[in-house]
């Protein structure tokens, strides 16, 4: 998988499950989707059961508490990661 | 780091494994136990420069850790000891559910050791069996449970929390049948001369059918609001339901402790709740108040939502914490039975009825008609007929989710509230092993 596609499906679903304006500019790859309101504490769950179920990867504790998980480039780079290395799945180790 | 020293007092044990109890401190655990290690279980042993801590594989049991001033680890149960004993609550981390964690520490260097990992308890993939079957192993499960508790306290005064509801009379059920001295709680706000809750009544008819001594505990929206600070930082966490949640059991185990303090008996006592069953039987909802939605759930399918709110509860403590606050040892009778709750079959989760119908093939007619058919109402969200309840009390006075989280960002010295984002998210605490590299 590569990173551009990995970020344009989660750009589509998150802009789809958490009904982003088509007009809103500020809305990015590279915005910080919680604090600025785009996913709330509900929402990261949707967006984690997401990216486990279209990527077959599940991310561990880590990273999900790092800044990386906080933009879809950030999350994108994280999956692509998971992916080419299992090992580092919380799958993998559960 | 230069070895490890424990503040403030761990929460008590009530573990499970093999058919056997573990309430002890000491971490002597195989590992062939440790796999099967249920139930609540958190322990820190110290011996001849080596450490070994173990948490339980829903992380009911909380431990957290930091590097204190001259390096040493500091380990405690609540995230509020350590920023107490100076640490940053930025700096604050939990030791990962489910993980057993030996360590050596080595003069003059790093600590080194082994981590096992039990895995989280998922059966996800075991769910073919009959619901029938499936309420007699989480029955037996139980049954034995509390007869092994109740050997080991026998004679301690127990208190069960009675909210009217099907869990909580289950465990009164249970109660009953292992313990001698039974106490039924139960929660009111003052409703100014008007009648009582239905979920009082109900408690109080239910205590009066089972034989059960009855303590009411009612309290003004004052009174309950008292308990904020306790809820927060004991409760570890500011999302409203848990808060909401907490706040009730702070005003549960005031009563408690002054009854105790009353009876004068010199007894141990034990709460005994039904905590944890919604989570395994997915039943909450959404409320709406004032016009908004309090409570919202992730939008995922009955399976996938069990095995999140069940993940959930390594975080927040608004059970175990509230209570232990005021020293008194909270045990969540289903505990041990996890396993058993998530093999129920998905379109079982989305049977409307699911709890009626597992609690009537568990509980049969020891539980009384009247509380099969009684409609469920939260203490949070209170009686249909008055519309109050914990919800209602604290957004009335402006005491959202926002300034819950504010609160609890005061009373662990955080100024910037994205701290508290890279402390809890999506119901997982930052967690890692002592000597591992924060996140």
């Amino acid at each position: 998988m590569i990173h551009a596609d990995i970020a344009e499906r989660i750009e589509r679903f998150i802009r789809t499950q958490f009904r982003v304006a088509a007009s809103d500019t500020r809305f990015s790859r590279s915005q910080p989707l919680f604090e600025l309101g785009y996913v709330d504490s509900v929402g990261v769950v949707e967006l984690l059961a997401f990216v486990t179920k279209e990527f077959g990867v599940e991310v561990p504790d880590e990273m999900l508490m790092s800044e990386e998980f906080s933009t879809i480039d950030g999350i994108a780079a994280i999956v692509c990661r998971l992916s080419q290395r299992p090992e580092e799945s919380a799958l993998a180790n559960s | 780091m230069s070895g490890l020293e424990v503040v403030g007092p761990l929460d008590p044990n009530f573990g499970w494994a093999d058919g056997a109890l573990l309430t002890g401190r000491e971490c002597g655990l195989s590992a062939a136990l440790f796999h099967e290690l249920r139930g609540a279980f958190a322990c820190v042993h110290g011996e001849n420069g080596k450490t070994v801590l173990i948490r339980d594989p829903l992380g009911i049991n909380k431990l957290f850790w930091a590097v204190g001033e001259g390096g040493s680890v500091l380990v405690a149960a609540r995230p509020y000891h350590l920023v107490r004993a100076g640490c940053a609550f930025e700096d604050v981390s939990a030791v990962p559910a489910g993980t057993a964690i030996e360590i050596d520490w080595e003069p003059g260097g790093g600590p080194v050791g082994a981590v096992h990992s039990a895995g989280w308890p998922d059966s996800a993939g075991m769910r073919g069996d009959s619901v029938e079957a499936i309420a007699a192993r989480i029955g037996s499960t139980l049954d034995r449970y509390c007869a092994a508790l109740a050997q080991v306290h026998s004679e301690a005064r127990v208190f069960v929390c009675l909210s009217g509801g099907l869990d909580s009379s289950g465990v009164a059920v249970l109660a009953r049948t292992h313990f001698r001295r039974v106490t039924a709680v139960s929660f009111d706000l003052e409703r100014r001369g008007g009648p009582p809750s239905a979920d009082r009544s109900a408690a109080a008819r239910l205590a009066r059918d089972l034989g059960l001594s009855f303590l009411p505990v009612t309290v003004t929206e004052d009174q309950l609001l008292e308990g904020l600070d306790t809820a927060l930082a004991d409760g570890i966490d500011w999302r409203d339901f848990n808060v909401h949640a907490a706040l009730v059991n702070v005003a549960l185990a005031r009563g408690i402790a002054d009854a105790c303090a009353a009876g004068g008996s010199g007894r141990t006592a034990i709460v005994l709740t039904g905590d944890l069953a919604n989570e395994f039987l997915v039943d909450y909802h959404p409320e709406q108040y004032r016009g908004r939605t309090y409570y919202p759930l992730p939008r995922l399918s009955p399976a996938a939502l069990q095995r999140v709110l069940v993940r959930g509860l390594e975080t927040s403590h608004r059970e175990v914490g509230p209570f232990q606050a005021w020293g008194l040892p909270v045990l969540q009778v289903y505990a041990p039975a996890v396993d058993y709750y998530l093999q129920l079959p998905e379109p079982f989760l989305a049977d409307a009825q699911r709890k009626e119908r597992l609690s009537r093939l568990m509980f049969g007619d020891e539980i009384p008609d009247y509380v099969y058919t009684r409609p469920k109402t939260r203490a949070q969200v209170g009686d249909v007929e008055t519309g109050r309840g914990v919800l209602a009390a604290c957004i009335d006075r402006g005491l959202d989710e926002a300034w819950l989280r504010h609160r609890f960002a005061e009373l662990h010295g955080v100024n910037d509230a994205a701290a508290l984002q890279r402390f809890l998210r999506a119901g997982r605490y930052r967690s890692s092993v002592p000597g591992a590299p924060l996140p």
